[in-house]
C-alpha cells in the first residue's frame, strides 16, 4: 500500500509516517499543504491520501476541498480525512455519493495504532472507515423512531461496526463470533430497517447511512 | 450659478442706507419726475395735444419714478444686494433720456445721446436680478457691448445730422450714412437683447430644478420683456408691422417690471406671516421629522435640506444622526448656518434666491429655534445610539475574533500535542508488550488523554464553531441537529455563504435553542429553519415542549439577544406555557 499525507502539524505528520512505515505501508509523500498533496496524488498515484481537514493557508476548508477533489478526479485513490471535530455534516459531504474508498476519522484515532492502520488499509483497498462517534451520533439521531428501536443489542453492535466500514469478517473478529452469525445478524438488521440486503458491503453501508441521515 | 456659503453669523457688515440718503434719492426722484413731466407738457411735439406721444411720455415718467422708488425699497429691504442701487440708476438714466424733450440745446444733446441706452439698461437690470451683479464674463461682455453700441453709435449718428436745431454734435449732414448707422445700432442691441434671453433660459435650465415660484415668474417676465425690446427695435428699424402695438407692450412690461419686483419684495414681507404659519405647524406637529417640511413650506423652497450640527462628532448629520455633507462653495445650493445663544445648531441648504430674503430666513430660523434645538438633540441622541450600536457590534466582533484565535491555538497547540503524546504512549505500549502492568498503565494513561481531548474539543467548540467558518452554516447545523435530544427537522435555504459574523450568530442561536430544548422543554420534536429573505436572514427554532421560556431564565437567551442585536437584528421568543417555544431571530443582511 502506498500512501501520501497532508498534515500541517510536524509532530503528527512524523508520528503518522512512522506508524504507517512500521505497519509496512509505504509513505511516498508527506506534505504540509493541500496543493503539494494534490500534486503528489497526480504524479505518484498512491492507493490512499490521508488529509488533515484544516490545512494552511487559511485553515478553513482547504483539506476538505482537496479530499473532495481527489474523490472526484481520482476515483482509484482512497481518501481518509482526519479531523479534530466530530461533524456529521462533513462526513456526509464526503460520503454523499459513495462510501467506497473513503473515510472520516477523528484525529485521536491515530494513537490507536492497530485500528488506525486497519482503517488506512481498508480505505486504500476501496473500503470505508467512519468514526465510531459519527456512527453513534447518527444512530442516536433516529432514537425513539421505530425500526432502530426494534434491534437487539447484538444487532445494534453489528450495525455500528458495519457502518464504521468493517467487513463481515472484521465484525466477526471484533465481536468474537462466527462469520455465519454475522451474516445472519446483517440480514436480520436489513429486514428490520426495510432495506435491501444485496450488493457489496460498501453499498450496504451507504444504504444504511442514507437511511440514518434522512 | 456661483453659490457661496452664506453664513448668517458671519455676514459681512452690510451698510444699511442712511435715512438722509433715502430721502435725498426719493426727493431727487420726485424732482426729476416733475422735470420730465414739465418737459413733456411744454414740448411742442409731445404735449400739444392729448394723444399717444403724451401717454408714452407719461409712461416714461412713470418708469423713472417706479424704478427709483422700487430701487429704494429694494435697497432698504435688501441692503446686501446691489440690485436696488442698479434700479435707482436705471430710473435716473430714464430721466436723462427724457431730457431730449427739452428745448435747451445741452439738455437735448445729452438726452438724445442716451436715447438707445434704455433697452440696454433693462437688459442689465434683468440679468443682474436678484443679486445686482452680473454672473460671469459673457454677461459682462454682453452688457458692456450693449452700452457701447447704444452710446457710441448714437454719438456717431448725431454727428451725421438729421436731429434738428438743438443737436450740438452735428458735424455734417448725411442722411444715408445716419440711416445705416441706425440700422446697425438697433439690430445689434436687438441681438444683444436676444442673447440676454438666451442667458436667462440657460440659467434657468442649469439650476436643475425650478427656481422658487416668485423668482421664476419674474425671470420669465424679464425674458418676455427682452424679446419684446428686440422685436421693437428690429420692427422700428425696418418699419415692420405692429410697431405701435409692440411699443405699447414693451413700455408696459418695462413699466411693470419694478412693480413685479416690489410685489416680490412684499411677498417676502408677507411670507414673514409664513413664520406665523410655521409656529402653528410646529405647535401641531411636534415630531422633529416634520420640521424640515414646515421650514420648506415657510421658506417656499421644496428643495430645502436640513442638517444638524453635532459638536461632539464635529460633523453635520441628518435627523437619524447619520453624517451628511453640506453643499460647498461652487455648488448650486447655498447654506445658511443657524445659531442659538451663540452655539451652532443646524444648517439649511437652500435655493440661492433665498439669500435675497435674509430677514425671512432669519425670522423663520428664529421662529423654529426651539424646534430646531430639539431636533438637534434628537439627531445627537440618534448619533450616540448609532455609535453605541456600532461599538457593541465591534465588541461582539472583537470577542468573536479573540475566541476564534483561542480556538485556533487550542486546535494547533494543546490538542495536537495530546494526540502526539497519546500516539507516543501507544508505540511505547507495543514495545512493552511483555510487561502486563506497564501496558495496563499506559493504556489507562491513553484513556485519560482521550478524555482530556474530549473535554478540550468541547471547550474549543464552545469558543468558536470552526466548522461554521470553514464549511458554512448548513454543514455545521447538521451536527447540532444530530446531537439534539429529540428528532430535529432541519431546513437551511440561504444560498451561498453569509457573512461569517451572521453565520456564527445563527449557529449559536440554534445551538442554544436546541440545548435549552434538552434542559427544559421536554419536547418530542423540534424544527430548525434558516431562511434568506430579501433583506436579511431569519433563524427559527421551534419545539413542542412545555414552553414558559423567557430571557430572564438564563443568560443564554440574553446573550443571544445581544449577539443578534449587535448585528442590527432582533430576537423574539414566544413561549406560552404548555404551547412549546419559538425562537425567531431576524438579522439584516445585504442581498
Amino acid at each position: 500500500v502506498r500512501a501520501v499525507i497532508a498534515e500541517d502539524s510536524v509532530l503528527l505528520r512524523e508520528g503518522v509516517v512512522r506508524v504507517l512505515a512500521d505497519a509496512g505501508i509505504e509513505v511516498v509523500g508527506a506534505h504540509e499543504t493541500a496543493d503539494d498533496l494534490l500534486r503528489d496524488v497526480r504524479s505518484r498515484t498512491p492507493d490512499i491520501a490521508i488529509v488533515d481537514i484544516r490545512l494552511p493557508p487559511t485553515h478553513s476548508d482547504e483539506g476538505m476541498r482537496a479530499a473532495l477533489a481527489i474523490r472526484a478526479d481520482h476515483p482509484g485513490v482512497g481518501v481518509l480525512v482526519l479531523s479534530q471535530y466530530v461533524e456529521v455534516g462533513l462526513a456526509m459531504t464526503l460520503l454523499a455519493e459513495s462510501v467506497e474508498g473513503a473515510g472520516y476519522l477523528l484525529k485521536d484515532r491515530i494513537s490507536d495504532v492497530k485500528e488506525f492502520v486497519g482503517a488506512v488499509e481498508r480505505v486504500a483497498c476501496g473500503g470505508s472507515a467512519i468514526d465510531p462517534i459519527i456512527v453513534s451520533t447518527l444512530l442516536s439521531k433516529r432514537r425513539g423512531e421505530g425500526p432502530l428501536d426494534g434491534l437487539t443489542p447484538r444487532e445494534r453492535a453489528v450495525l455500528e461496526l458495519m457502518v464504521e466500514g468493517r467487513s463481515n469478517q472484521g465484525i466477526a473478529d471484533r465481536l468474537v463470533i462466527t462469520l455465519r452469525s454475522v451474516e445472519k445478524y446483517v440480514s436480520s438488521i436489513f429486514d428490520k430497517l426495510g432495506l435491501p440486503s444485496g450488493g457489496t458491503e460498501s453499498r450496504r453501508v451507504l444504504a444504511v447511512l442514507l437511511y440514518l441521515r434522512s | 450659478v456661483a453659490a457661496s456659503v452664506f453664513p448668517l453669523e458671519a455676514t459681512q457688515p452690510v451698510r444699511v442706507p442712511k435715512h438722509a440718503a433715502i430721502w435725498t434719492i426719493g426727493l431727487a426722484g420726485c424732482a426729476v419726475g416733475a422735470i420730465s413731466l414739465t418737459l413733456a407738457l411744454t414740448n411742442g411735439g409731445i404735449g400739444a395735444e392729448l394723444g399717444e406721444p403724451l401717454v408714452i411720455a407719461l409712461l416714461s415718467v412713470w418708469i423713472t419714478i417706479a424704478y427709483v422708488f422700487g430701487g429704494l425699497i429694494a435697497w432698504t429691504r435688501r441692503p446686501a444686494s446691489r440690485f436696488g442701487l442698479l434700479m435707482i440708476i436705471a430710473g435716473f438714466l430714464m430721466f436723462v433720456v427724457t431730457l431730449s424733450w427739452s428745448e435747451n440745446d445741452v439738455a437735448y444733446t445729452v438726452g438724445q445721446a442716451f436715447d438707445v441706452v434704455v433697452p440696454v439698461v433693462f437688459l442689465h437690470v434683468f440679468l443682474a436680478f436678484p443679486s445686482g451683479r452680473l454672473r460671469g464674463r459673457f454677461e459682462r461682455l454682453l452688457v458692456t457691448l450693449g452700452y457701447a453700441t447704444a452710446i457710441v453709435l448714437e454719438l456717431v449718428r448725431m454727428s451725421l445730422g438729421g436731429f434738428g436745431p438743438h443737436n450740438l454734435l452735428e458735424l455734417t449732414e448725411s442722411a444715408g450714412a445716419a440711416e445705416i448707422v441706425r440700422h446697425v445700432q438697433l439690430v445689434t442691441v436687438s441681438v444683444i437683447s436676444l442673447c440676454g434671453v438666451g442667458v436667462l433660459a440657460v440659467r434657468r435650465r442649469r439650476s436643475g430644478r425650478p427656481l422658487r415660484r416668485a423668482s421664476a415668474l419674474l425671470v420669465d417676465a424679464f425674458g418676455l420683456g427682452l424679446i419684446m425690446i428686440a422685436v421693437l427695435l428690429v420692427s422700428a428699424t425696418f418699419e415692420g408691422p405692429w410697431v405701435a402695438q409692440v411699443r405699447w407692450a414693451t413700455f408696459i412690461t418695462i413699466g411693470l417690471a419694478p412693480l413685479a419686483f416690489v410685489l416680490g419684495l412684499l411677498r417676502a414681507r408677507l411670507a414673514q406671516s409664513a413664520v406665523g404659519g410655521l409656529l402653528v405647524d410646529l405647535r401641531d406637529e411636534t415630531a422633529p421629522a416634520h420640521l424640515r417640511d414646515a421650514l420648506a413650506r415657510a421658506l417656499r423652497d421644496s428643495s430645502l435640506e436640513l442638517a444638524f450640527w453635532l459638536p461632539e462628532f464635529g460633523t453635520y448629520a441628518d435627523l437619524d444622526g447619520r453624517a451628511v455633507r453640506l453643499p460647498e462653495p461652487g455648488d448650486e445650493r447655498m447654506v445658511t448656518l443657524i445659531e442659538r445663544n451663540g452655539a451652532r445648531i443646524a444648517a439649511i441648504a437652500h435655493d440661492p434666491s433665498l439669500q435675497d430674503e435674509s430677514e425671512l430666513l432669519e425670522a423663520v430660523t428664529a421662529g423654529a429655534g426651539i424646534a430646531l434645538e430639539n431636533a438637534q438633540l434628537h439627531a445627537e441622541q440618534r448619533a450616540h445610539l448609532e455609535e453605541l450600536r456600532g461599538s457593541r457590534a465591534r465588541i461582539v466582533d472583537a470577542g468573536r475574533r479573540e475566541r476564534q484565535r483561542l480556538e485556533r491555538n487550542l486546535h494547533d497547540g494543546a490538542q495536537q500535542r495530546l494526540i502526539a503524546l497519546s500516539l507516543e504512549l501507544s508505540l511505547l505500549e507495543e514495545k512493552l508488550v511483555n510487561d502486563a502492568e506497564a501496558t495496563a498503565r499506559l493504556a489507562a494513561a491513553r484513556r485519560q488523554i482521550g478524555a482530556s481531548l474530549e473535554e478540550l474539543r468541547e471547550v474549543a467548540r464552545g469558543l468558536h464553531p470552526a466548522v461554521v467558518s470553514g464549511h458554512g452554516l448548513a454543514v455545521a447545523l447538521e451536527q447540532l441537529a444530530a446531537n439534539a435530544v429529540v428528532p430535529v427537522r432541519l431546513s437551511v435555504s440561504i444560498g451561498p455563504r453569509l457573512p461569517e459574523a451572521l453565520e456564527v450568530a445563527a449557529f449559536y442561536l440554534v445551538s442554544e435553542g436546541l440545548a435549552n430544548l434538552g434542559k427544559h422543554a421536554a419536547a418530542s420534536w423540534a424544527t430548525v429553519a434558516v431562511t434568506r429573505t430579501a433583506t436579511g436572514v431569519v433563524v427559527e427554532v421551534v419545539d413542542d415542549g412545555v414552553g414558559g421560556a423567557d430571557e430572564s431564565r438564563g443568560s443564554g437567551l440574553r446573550g443571544l439577544a445581544d449577539r443578534v442585536e449587535a448585528l442590527g437584528g432582533r430576537l423574539r421568543v414566544w413561549s406560552p406555557a404548555g404551547k412549546g417555544t419559538r425562537l425567531r431571530a431576524e438579522m439584516p443582511c445585504a442581498p
